[in-house]
């Protein structure tokens, strides 16, 4: 079985397996499937893979725009299914005799409000909403492989570099807003002036270190299990699945923002 | 030349090592911290998380290292 032939038909063959049972082709190990390979124990063979692994394949090509990647069409789907839930679940809110669905959900974004607010303080509580829709987004995303049987987005780099300027842009600028960009530039040489370098290149440290961290995570944990589905594809791969999808991911979701937080909290004091 | 690529990935792995070394002493003092003060639960696990993320890092760019000597020579 090609499984990375055609980009197309690779979109359209994670498409179809949408109800959570994920193709039973290996992707790192293709024996068997190739009459002419070597075995897998190839460096060669394996570099190839893995090469074509970090790819991401182009879905298809829009005019001006470029060609759009599969991890791209993988977020707008998350971002249409979250849209839509809040939408739906944000429709008939009521003063008295709130419904359950009601109920659930107030005490659910209370408890994240209450989190964020602990960690970035009652005063910053506008930026709060910008880091549960983070997590929200990174959940779904991490953890939409085992779900839907989509690739996760956060596999890609460019996701989660994107992500992670994001991040960057908060962090200096909730900085800049409290303090005023004189002392934003003043703190640059806080304890001793000598270190101003090492403060002017932490900007960029930042956000590379929660870039690498999630896209290492979220690669480590596909690679593993494809590796893994190569050797025992039978029931196995299941809770280790659960370990490297679900907690690794939820985990890393969480991790992520949670660094924003403190590191938004330091630029703030 | 396969075989050095193949040791040096294997050696830029090594660096899982710091990690499990970081975060195992990083759970045991959570353990005890939490033992002596169980009320101080939340806020040692919050901390703990932190931590073990932090030094879990090492290990992710050894991996990522160890990637790109593969992909790379």
């Amino acid at each position: 079985m090609e499984w990375f032939g055609d980009p197309d038909e690779v979109f359209s063959e994670n498409k179809k397996s949408q109800s959570g049972v994920r193709p039973q082709a290996c992707i790192l190990c293709r024996k068997g499937a190739s009459p002419s390979g070597k075995g897998g124990s190839n460096t060669g063979d394996l570099t190839e893979r893995l090469m074509e692994e970090l790819n991401c394949e182009t879905v298809f090509t829009l005019p001006v725009l470029g060609g759009i990647s599969e991890s791209v069409v993988v977020t707008w789907i998350i971002m249409a299914v979250l849209v839509i839930a809040s939408i739906i679940l944000t429709r008939n809110l009521r003063v008295e005799n709130p419904g359950k669905v009601q109920i659930a959900l107030e005490a659910a974004i209370g408890w994240a409000q209450d989190f964020f607010e602990g960690i970035i303080g009652k005063e910053n509580r506008k930026y709060v909403p910008y880091l549960i829709t983070v997590i929200l987004y990174l959940a779904a995303a991490n953890t939409i492989a085992p779900l839907c049987g989509f690739k996760p987005p956060t596999k890609d780099l460019n996701v989660t570099a994107g992500l992670a300027i994001m991040s960057m842009f908060v962090i200096e600028f909730s900085g800049i807003r409290k303090n005023g960009l004189k002392h934003w530039v003043k703190h640059f040489a806080e304890p001793v002036p000598v270190v101003a370098p090492i403060m002017v290149l932490e900007i960029v440290i930042r956000p590379l270190s929660l870039c690498m961290r999630l896209f290492g995570n979220m690669l480590a944990g596909f690679v593993v299990l494809e590796l893994l589905k190569c050797f025992v594809p039978l029931i196995i791969p299941i809770p280790v699945s659960f370990y490297f999808d679900i907690f690794d991911g939820l985990l890393q979701a969480y991790v992520f923002v949670f660094l924003t937080a403190i590191f938004m909290t330091e630029e703030m004091e | 030349m396969e075989a050095l690529i193949a040791i040096g990935a294997g050696v830029a792995v090594l660096t899982g090592i710091g990690a499990g070394v970081g975060i195992g002493i990083a759970t045991g003092k959570a353990t005890e911290a939490i033992a002596r003060q169980p009320e101080a639960e939340g806020k040692i696990f919050k901390n703990l998380i932190l931590g073990c993320a932090l030094a879990e890092a090492t290990a992710i760019y050894g991996f990522i290292i160890g990637l790109l000597i593969i992909l790379l020579l």
